[in-house]
């Protein structure tokens, strides 16, 4: 199990470690600087301010970055490559419809989520909501479904980097969860949300770079372009068509359009990303920019795999029968040391960007959604000492259990990575497009949206439900529908002017 | 301008986002099931493959950049209160 199903392991040697430790190396200092320059321009009155949400500072490079490593993940790298080596340029059709999930978000809720935030104070997304609805139980509820898919998403995340990690150096999946997990965990709870943000930046600059390697290593092993493409459509010439002979029927391109096109804007790791914007300038710039490094990322990463299909012929048997040793094999197969060792630094970027910032989220929702709410909520003043320890120990903490967790890996990262995103986007975007969109949502809306939601979602996954065949988003979001404007319908409407925050008044 | 003119352009903004996804969509569907009947590749990659990737992608892009254009810039601060105004007004 621990091996992952990697074959004739690699050796590659040290020469395959040094680009990544260069790298993480990196990450860390710049951390550690950015954290002191924080502190000498401290407005003094929140260490919470600053370490969750950056002190609302971010301009629109480092913002349209952070979105976009935040949002691609080690499936963008792997197993979605890997699906396309298998079904063709069906998959990165599919994957292309990522395209939208940036300009969704700064065009829909960025700006109205960073005018409410600042007017209301609030440091996290769970703020929002709880003011909003006005519910400590649905805020309660929203913490615990944060937590947990987090907590699930980032041992995905370490999984996939340390087994590409295993395949490609030879050097033990341990070894890799330590060297990058531990380092992404000290990130992270040293330089808080702007070290995330920026370290955020540094990895998407570096899986571009990655990408290009790749594409580099496999065309070259392939014999070129020519000799790579005309191999694909010797072998599988079903690959050249969108529906891939069945393997990629419209219900599924249906699906994905939802899964990770249209609904992404809802996941709360991106939506916290718009409270910690500079100004609508850079809101606007973060749009534009990451939709251009978004569609380059998606289009080349998976298009890799379709490229992969040139120099990896055999079944999928002789990769130890995952599409997430694809990638990895192709790197090994076409790659000298030092190269596969830079080409690795594209994935596990992506990875630990992903985890950095679902760490962070997680450890605010454990100290300002949770414990400093209810504090406040009895009317208990808060040590801002104690706050500022008890913030880095419990991004210390979390970080530590799913680094611990990821020892044991589950089998297939993309299965778990979508049933975590699906989850949360059922939970989230009626909660929060109604909530902002529509004065009559009420907090018995949002609860049952939410929990009803979230519950049909997971039980229809869990027993391999489906409606028509397509995949459960579709039941956990109508079901999620229905509940908020039921819910909402049934009871009375908020009070006038409870909403005022919320709502343009009357003029 | 005051916050809540802001919250209602940013309505404007969001139903301008939504038709901007919709001019996407028709683009993803017309440039790659639209020509996937034909049989024809530039350089070894069926058309409909290049349109598909490269016409949604550029069609995102572009509704990014004319969306961005169309989105007035105002300031995020709380220009309500007086006192706010007149302190801007010394940082300009």
């Amino acid at each position: 199990m621990n091996n992952g199903g990697a074959q004739a392991s690699s050796s590659l040697g040290i020469a395959s470690l040094l680009p990544v430790i260069i790298f993480l190396v990196i990450a860390v200092a710049m951390a550690v600087v950015l954290r002191r320059r924080a502190l000498k321009g401290a407005k003094g009155d929140s260490f919470i301010e600053e370490y969750y949400i950056g002190n609302r500072s971010l301009g629109g490079f480092v913002l349209a970055m952070t979105t976009v490593a935040t949002y691609g993940s080690v499936s963008s790298f792997v197993g979605g490559p890997g699906q396309a080596w298998s079904i063709g340029w069906g998959w990165v059709y599919m994957a292309v419809v990522q395209v939208t999930a940036l300009f969704l978000l700064y065009g829909i809720l960025g700006r109205k989520i960073a005018l409410i935030s600042r007017r209301i104070n609030a440091v996290t997304v769970i703020d929002i909501i709880r003011r909003r609805y006005n519910s400590n139980a649905l805020a309660v509820v929203a913490a615990a479904i944060i937590v947990v898919f987090f907590a699930t998403t980032m041992i995905a995340q370490f999984v996939g980097g340390a087994k590409l990690f295993e395949s490609v150096t030879g050097y033990s999946y341990t070894t890799g969860l330590v060297i990058f997990g531990i380092t992404a965990i000290l990130f992270t709870t040293i330089g808080g949300f702007r070290g995330v943000a920026w370290s955020d930046a540094l990895c998407g600059i570096v899986m571009l770079l990655g990408l290009v390697v790749i594409a580099g290593g496999i065309l070259n092993a392939g014999g070129g372009y020519d000799a790579v493409m005309a191999t694909i459509e010797t072998n599988h010439p079903e690959m050249l068509e969108p529906l891939s002979n069945g393997n990629m029927p419209w219900t599924l391109y249906f699906t994905q359009w939802l899964l990770v096109g249209i609904f992404t804007f809802c996941l709360p790791q991106s939506m916290v990303r718009c409270i910690g914007a500079k100004n609508t300038k850079a809101l606007s710039r973060a749009m534009i920019i990451g939709t251009v490094v978004i569609g380059f990322m998606m289009i080349v990463a998976t298009s890799l795999g379709v490229l992969s299909a040139g120099i990896l012929t055999e079944d999928l048997s002789a990769y130890g029968n995952s599409i997430d040793n694809i990638i990895p094999a192709a790197i090994v197969k076409s790659l000298p040391a030092w190269l596969a060792g830079i080409a690795i630094v594209g994935p596990i970027a992506a990875s630990i960007s992903t985890v950095s910032s679902l760490l962070i989220a997680s450890s605010s929702t454990i100290i300002k959604d949770l414990f400093m709410a209810h504090r406040e909520k009895n009317g208990q003043a808060v040590n801002p000492r104690g706050i500022a320890w008890g913030s880095q120990a419990i991004t210390l903490g979390i970080g530590a259990i799913v680094f611990i967790l990821s020892l044991v890996p589950p089998s297939v990262i993309w299965k778990i990575n979508m049933f975590a995103f699906g989850g949360l986007e059922t939970a989230f975007v009626w909660v929060f497009v109604m909530g902002l969109f529509w004065k009559r949502a009420t907090k018995a809306g949002a609860l049952c949206s939410m929990i009803a939601g979230v519950a049909a979602y997971c039980i229809s996954m869990g027993l391999g439900f489906k409606l028509f065949d397509m995949h459960q988003i579709v039941i956990g979001v109508t079901v999620a529908l229905i509940g908020m404007v039921v819910g909402s319908l049934l009871t009375k409407p908020a009070p006038e002017g409870e909403l005022a925050d919320f709502f343009p008044e009357k003029s | 301008m005051k916050y809540g003119e802001k919250l209602r352009q940013t309505n404007h903004e969001a139903l301008m986002t939504l038709g901007a996804l919709v001019f996407v969509i028709i683009v993803w569907l017309a440039c790659g099931f639209g020509l996937a009947g034909l049989d024809v590749q530039v350089f070894h990659v069926p058309l409909w493959v290049i349109g598909g990737l490269f016409g949604t992608w550029i069609a995102a892009i572009v509704s990014s950049v004319v969306l961005a254009r169309l989105f007035k810039d105002f300031s995020l601060e709380d220009e309500d209160d007086a006192a706010v105004v007149a302190d801007e007004v010394h940082h300009e």
